[in-house]
C-alpha cells in the first residue's frame, strides 16, 4: 500500500464514519433530554460537531490523496511472509481475548504466566528457557509487589489461590 | 518577620538529616514508581501517603513532594527505553526519546531528560518561591470561558505533533475527542455510547488508553514482524549527553520550564499538556525542525522541561490558596490536613516556617533528583539489554498488572487490549498517536468548560470573549492557526 492509497482509504473511512455517526450512532446511542432549549447544551452537540469535522477532514484527505504522487513505493516495511504475519496477528488477538476471559477465572498470576509463555512462543524466542523462567517469575514478582506492597486486590481466580 | 527571618526559620526546620533523608527516600520511591508503567507518580504518592502519618509534618510533606518530583522524572525512563510512558506526563518524551533509544543512544536521551528535568525543577521551584501569591491570584480569576479559550489554544499543539501530515494528525485528534465523549454526559448525566454497560459510564480509563496506545502496539508490531528489530541497536550506548548539547538545548529547556510553570499554576491543566506544548514550541523554533519525531535530543529536553516545570508550579495554588493544581497535589493536600495544617493565605501567617521549610526542601530536591536520577538510569540499563522477544512479553504482563491496579478493574485491561489494536492500525496507516492522546486528555475539559460557559450565559456565545484573558488566548489561538496554515501551505509549495 503506497502513501496515496493510505490517504484515499483514510479519507473514505473518515467520510463513512461521519455519515454513520450523524445518521445512526449519535441519534441512537446518545440519549438527550427532550426539553433542551439551546442546541449547544445538548449532550449530542459535541459529538455532532466532532462528526462534522471528521467528514471535513475526510474530504480534505481525499482531495490531498488525489494530489499525492502514486509512486508505488510501499509506505510500510515489507515482511518476508505476510500470510504467516497475519496468522500471528490472529493468534495475538486470540491470546488477548483468552487472557481477558481467563483473568477473573484462573486469576491474574496464572493468566499472565500463560500469556507470557504463549507470546514468547508466538514470536519464536531464541531463549526458550529464559522465557519460561521469566513467564513464572515476572507475574509472581508483580503479584508480590502489587498485592503485598501496594495493597492492590489482584484477582486470584477460582482454583489455586496465592498467599 | 522579614524574608531572611522566614528563611532562617525554614532552614531550622529542614536543616537536619531526617528531612533530607525523607526527601531522598521520596525521590527514590517516585523514580521507581514513575519508571514502572501503570504505577504513575499519582499512585506512588497515594501509596506513600499513609506512611507519612507518624512522621513530623515537614518530613512527611517533603517525602510526598520527593515522590511527586521523582515520579515525573521516572516516567521518562520507560518512555525512552521501551516506548511506554511511565506517567501521562512522559507521553511527549516518547516522540524523540524512543527513536534515540532505537539508534542506540538511550543513555544520551536519558541523560538529557535528567538534566532538563533538574533545570526545569529549579526554575519551577524558584517560580514557586517568587511568584506564589501573584500567579495564584491570576489563576483564581479563570472561569469556564477562560479555561475554554486556554484549552482551545492548547489544542493547536496538535499541529506540532502531527508529523508528516496535518490532516492525519487532525483525524487522530478527532478520534481521541470522540472516544473522550464515552460515558455519562457531564451536564445532564445521560448515557453517551455506553451501551448500558456500567463500566463505560465513567468513560474510558485514561491510563488504559495511554498504555494501550503506546505500549501494546509495540507488542503487536513484534508479533507481526518478530525479526524486524534485528540489526537495530537498542542499548544505552557509550555516548552520554555533553555540556555542549545541554547548552544547545538550554533555550528550549528554559522556555519549556516557563510553559510548565505557567500551565502548572493554573489548576487542572497538568503536566502532559505542558510537555506537549513545550515540545511543539521547541520544534517550531528549532533549526533542526525536520529531525523532531525522529530522535532529536532537543525534543527530549523540551518535553522533560515542560512536564517538570509543572511540578513546583502546581504547589502555587495549593500553598497560596489551598486549591490543588492536579490530582497529585490533591493527595498532598490530604497530608497537610492530616497534620493539622490548612494550606491557604493564612498558612503564610500561621505556619510561615513550614512554607519556607518546604521552599528550601524543594531547592534541595533538584540536586537530589540529579543524583538519584543518575543512579536510576544506570540501574535501568539492564532493561535496554533484554532481548526484545523476552522484553515484549514482560511489557505485556507489566501492562496487564499496571492497568488493572489503577482502578482494580479487569474491564480496563480489555480497554487496553482494544486500544492496542487501535494503536497498531494507526501506526500501519501512519496516523500519529500523540494528537489522539492530547485530544483525549483535553476533550472533556474543552467540552465541560464550553458547556459551563454556555450555561452561565444562557446560551450566548459572547461569554467566550468576556475579558482580557479570553481575548489573550483567542489571539494566541488565531496566531497559532495562521502559523500552522502558512507552514502547511509552504510545505505543499515545496513539494509541488
Amino acid at each position: 500500500m503506497n502513501k496515496r492509497a493510505i490517504q484515499v482509504q483514510l479519507g473514505i473511512g473518515a467520510c463513512v464514519a461521519c455519515v454513520f455517526l450523524i445518521l445512526y450512532a449519535i441519534p441512537y446511542w446518545i440519549s438527550a433530554p427532550s426539553n433542551i432549549r439551546n442546541i449547544v447544551l445538548s449532550p449530542r452537540f459535541w459529538p455532532y460537531a466532532i462528526a462534522g469535522l471528521t467528514g471535513l477532514v475526510g474530504l480534505g484527505m481525499l482531495f490531498a490523496g488525489r494530489k499525492e504522487d502514486a509512486d508505488g513505493t510501499p509506505a510500510n516495511d515489507p515482511i518476508e511472509d505476510p500470510r504467516a504475519g497475519l496468522m500471528r496477528l490472529a493468534g495475538m488477538a486470540v491470546l488477548m481475548a483468552v487472557t481477558f476471559w481467563l483473568l477473573p477465572r484462573i486469576g491474574m498470576v496464572w493468566a499472565s504466566m500463560l500469556a507470557f509463555a504463549s507470546l514468547a512462543f508466538l514470536v519464536k524466542t531464541r531463549h526458550p528457557k529464559t522465557a519460561l523462567i521469566c513467564a513464572v517469575a515476572v507475574p509472581l514478582l508483580l503479584y508480590g509487589f502489587f498485592a503485598h506492597v501496594a495493597g492492590v486486590a489482584i484477582p486470584q481466580g477460582e482454583f489455586v489461590r496465592l498467599p | 518577620m522579614s524574608v531572611i527571618d522566614n528563611l532562617m526559620a525554614g532552614l531550622a526546620l529542614v536543616g537536619n538529616v531526617d528531612a533530607l533523608v525523607s526527601l531522598a527516600i521520596g525521590i527514590v520511591i517516585g523514580v521507581i514508581g514513575g519508571a514502572i508503567p501503570g504505577i504513575s507518580a499519582t499512585m506512588a504518592v497515594a501509596l506513600t501517603l499513609p506512611f507519612t502519618f507518624p512522621m513530623q509534618p515537614i518530613n512527611g510533606i517533603l517525602l510526598l513532594l520527593g515522590v511527586y518530583k521523582g515520579g515525573i522524572f521516572g516516567g521518562s525512563i520507560p518512555a525512552i527505553l521501551i516506548k511506554t510512558p511511565g506517567t501521562p506526563a512522559s507521553s511527549a518524551t516518547v516522540l524523540d526519546g524512543h527513536p534515540m533509544a532505537a539508534r542506540g543512544e538511550a543513555g544520551r536521551a536519558l541523560g538529557m531528560a535528567l538534566w532538563a528535568s533538574c533545570t526545569a525543577d529549579v526554575i519551577s521551584n524558584l517560580a514557586l518561591i517568587l511568584f506564589a501569591g501573584w500567579l495564584a491570584s491570576f489563576a483564581l480569576s479563570f472561569g469556564p470561558p477562560e479555561f475554554f479559550a486556554l484549552i482551545l489554544f492548547s489544542l493547536t499543539i496538535i499541529a506540532g505533533v502531527s508529523g508528516e501530515s496535518l490532516l492525519r494528525g487532525a483525524l487522530s485528534a478527532l478520534l481521541g475527542l470522540l472516544l473522550a465523549t464515552i460515558g455519562l454526559d457531564l451536564v445532564y448525566g445521560t448515557n453517551r455510547f455506553t451501551f448500558g454497560d456500567p463500566n463505560l459510564m465513567g468513560g474510558l480509563n485514561f491510563i488504559a488508553v495511554l498504555i494501550g496506545l503506546f505500549a501494546i502496539p509495540e507488542v503487536i508490531n513484534m508479533v507481526w514482524h518478530p525479526t524486524g528489530h534485528m540489526g537495530k541497536v537498542q542499548t544505552l550506548g557509550s555516548k552520554w549527553v555533553t555540556f555542549a548539547e545541554y547548552r544547545r538545548c538550554f533555550r528550549s529547556i528554559v522556555r519549556g520550564s516557563f510553559i510548565g510553570v505557567f500551565l502548572g499554576a493554573i489548576p487542572g491543566i497538568g503536566a502532559a499538556p505542558a510537555a506537549f506544548l513545550s515540545y511543539s514550541e521547541a520544534r517550531r523554533k528549532s533549526p533542526n525542525k525536520a529531525n523532531f519525531g525522529k530522535g532529536e535530543i532537543e525534543g527530549v529536553a523540551a518535553s522533560e522541561a515542560g512536564n517538570n516545570g509543572v511540578a513546583g508550579a502546581t504547589l502555587i495554588p495549593l500553598l497560596a490558596l489551598g486549591v490543588p493544581g492536579d490530582v497529585i497535589t490533591a493527595i498532598i493536600i490530604g497530608a497537610f490536613m492530616v497534620h493539622g495544617l490548612q494550606p491557604g493565605p493564612m498558612m503564610f501567617v500561621m505556619n510561615v516556617d513550614i512554607i519556607y521549610g518546604l521552599f528550601i526542601g524543594l531547592i534541595f530536591s533538584s540536586g537530589l533528583l540529579l543524583i538519584v536520577g543518575g543512579l536510576a538510569i544506570r540501574g535501568f540499563k539492564p532493561v535496554a539489554d533484554i532481548p526484545k522477544r523476552i522484553l515484549m512479553p514482560i511489557v505485556l504482563v507489566l501492562c496487564i498488572y499496571g492497568v488493572f491496579a489503577v482502578n482494580n478493574n479487569i474491564f480496563d485491561v480489555g480497554v487496553m487490549f482494544v486500544m492496542g489494536w487501535v494503536g497498531f492500525v494507526l501506526s500501519r496507516y501512519h496516523i500519529p498517536a500523540a494528537p489522539f492522546l492530547i485530544a483525549f486528555i483535553l476533550g472533556p475539559l474543552l467540552e465541560d468548560n464550553f458547556r459551563k460557559a454556555m450555561l452561565m450565559s444562557g446560551g450566548s456565545p459572547d461569554v467566550l470573549l468576556r475579558g482580557p484573558i479570553t481575548w489573550f488566548f483567542w489571539t494566541l489561538t488565531l496566531i497559532a492557526v495562521v502559523a500552522i496554515a502558512r507552514g502547511t501551505l509552504d510545505k505543499a509549495r515545496d513539494k509541488g
